[in-house]
């Protein structure tokens, strides 16, 4: 354990993300960089970013409750230094995606407000059912909660954004390049360190099985509500067209779904379908068997 | 006329501490004191001939600022659900990897200096004082006492360990002394959020200060009592040992908390 923890220290982190991949970026992105002019233009399409981009600051705010409440929690040093580097990443993400809300045109006055009314309520749901197990101060609990759950799942669907916006807003698609790769480092760390929990403490595998249960469903509940919500692909490419956007030469594709034509539910069966998968894997990696959540 | 875009201090109140609150800043203030510097010194800096004794005792040194750094790590984590906005829990969240990265480096040192197992030792020899010290805090932390928790975090303990280190890098060899002056750096930015956030809370709320004069005075004897424990081990004779306790006072006294 000791050996894996040293690849997760803090000059490790140092050096890899103050100093290496956010170098020279300001909020998560190149100085300079704007959103495209047509999100800020077209009041659907505008509602549509804010939307989302409240869901990400509903779950970087849990995320870093969660972080942070956690190293009191930790057995060990290593374990509270590496969850100091996650609560600022949280952090950073938090900053980040405030602040693409401004840009987006939300007024500071109105920003608590905004992102109360248009919080998810399952994910809301999911982030009182993680702080619950934080303020109980179960490690185990909170970090297959935090990381394995919270950020394994919402990393493929940082990757479905990511390419989405990768040629149409590449302002959006850095900030989430940055959050992915931070968000890669503590999906690992969560898989090694409660893969080595389970194994000294085997009577807790049932009771984390319960909770990948409930928690999974409260996570795939959330995007699936996100998917079925604002424009069609028509209506957005319509919206484009009127205010001259022309289509992007290679359609943005994802798991083989061309983005910008599917339907919410093709959408929603992609995503659900790669989630499952690799949460699967990632679970017998730790030592847990999938359990299906019921349907959302 | 200022430039609000260059002129920090020429920004509007709440912009200026959403700015210096930010991980931007944060990011900005660190670069250049920690680029080139892995865990806390330049590679090539020539360790001393150390004596048995010597070593010893600065292992035990260090074993305490271990404990010191722990508690502020586990401080600073903790306050971050009963920070009242996101710019103070932004700021936290900093505070809490400078912490971590102070307990890291100190950890380094202490296996540079051969200690096999850095967490036993520290627990071996851990001050009785600090550990009561460490007891309150967290129960400060952990009540979500945001006033007395970030007095006993940003004030007492910050101003206490900017005294010690201050005082110990004077004297040290060349490699504690670049991690020690390493630690110091951040410490400022801890303190001056400390400051500004108790003296707002304050002008506003005046009985706060009677409150947190009630702290200080249950915190200040854990404060110099652990000093008494420090200096003796760094050999300081008895004459010089109060003047740490002036700084760490003075400190305090300059931040607004006499």
């Amino acid at each position: 354990m000791k050996d894996f923890l040293d690849g997760y220290d803090i000059q490790y982190w140092l050096e890899s993300a103050p100093q290496g991949y956010l170098k020279n970026t300001e909020y998560g992105h190149a100085p300079g960089e704007r959103e495209p002019a047509v999100l800020l233009e077209d009041p659907v399409l505008r509602e549509q970013a804010i939307g989302v981009t409240v869901q990400l600051v509903v779950g970087e705010r849990c995320a870093l409750a969660a972080s942070s409440g956690l190293i009191n929690a930790a057995p060990d040093e290593g374990s509270k230094r590496f969850l100091a580097t996650q609560t600022l990443d949280e952090a950073r993400h938090v900053e980040v995606f405030t602040h693409r809300l401004l840009d987006l045109g939300v007024k500071q006055n109105e920003l608590e407000d905004v992102i109360r009314e248009r919080a998810n309520p399952n994910l809301v749901k999911f982030a009182e059912l993680l702080l619950e197990k934080v303020d109980r101060k179960d490690f185990v609990a909170g970090v297959v909660g935090q990381n394995v759950i919270l950020e394994g799942m919402a990393f493929n669907v940082f990757e479905m954004m990511h390419a989405a916006n990768r040629e149409a807003n590449a302002k959006f698609a850095h900030t989430l390049s940055g959050t992915i790769a931070d968000e890669r480092r503590h999906v690992g760390f969560g898989e090694n360190r409660i893969g080595s929990l389970i194994k000294e403490h085997p009577e807790r595998k049932a009771d984390v099985e319960k909770l990948q249960r409930e928690m999974s469903y409260w996570m795939l509940a959330t995007f699936g509500a996100q998917l079925r919500q604002g424009p069609s692909p028509e209506e957005v490419k319509q919206r484009l067209a009127a205010r001259g956007v022309a289509p992007s030469e290679g359609a943005a594709t994802w798991q083989g779904v061309r983005l910008g034509d599917a339907s919410p539910a093709e959408l929603e069966s992609a995503l659900g379908g790669t989630i499952l998968k690799e949460f699967k894997i990632r679970l017998e990696r730790i030592g847990i068997e999938y359990q299906t959540p019921v349907a959302p | 006329m200022s430039d609000p875009a260059q002129d920090l201090h020429a920004l509007p109140p709440r912009e200026f501490l959403e700015h210096v609150h930010s991980f931007e800043f944060w990011l900005g203030s660190v670069q250049g004191y920690l680029a080139g510097r892995p865990y806390g010194h330049h590679d090539g800096l020539a360790e001393p001939a150390w004596t048995d004794p010597e070593r010893d005792r600065l292992v035990t040194i260090l074993c305490h600022y271990c404990v010191g750094e722990t508690m502020a790590l586990e401080g600073a984590g903790g306050l971050i659900r009963a920070a009242p906005n996101r710019p103070t829990k932004v700021f936290l969240a900093t505070q809490t990897v400078d912490e971590g990265r102070h307990l890291e480096v100190l950890v380094h040192r202490l296996a540079e200096l051969g200690v096999a197992d850095p967490e036993r030792e520290i627990e071996r020899r851990t001050s009785a004082e600090l550990i009561r010290f460490r007891d309150r805090l967290l129960a400060f932390v952990g009540s979500g006492d945001w006033d007395a928790a970030l007095f006993a975090q940003n004030v007492v303990l910050e101003s206490a360990e900017f005294a010690v280190f201050h005082r110990h890098a004077r004297s040290a060899d060349p490699i504690t002394r670049e991690v020690l002056l390493g630690i110091i750096k951040d410490e400022r930015r801890h303190l001056g959020f400390g400051e500004n956030e108790l003296g707002r809370r304050i002008a506003k709320n005046p009985a706060l200060h009677g409150r947190l004069r009630a702290v200080r005075a249950e915190l200040d004897p854990l404060v110099l009592g652990s000093f008494e424990r420090t200096l003796a081990l760094l050999g300081t004779p008895a004459a010089e040992r109060s003047e740490l306790g002036r700084d760490y006072l003075a400190a305090v006294e300059r931040l607004g908390f006499a």
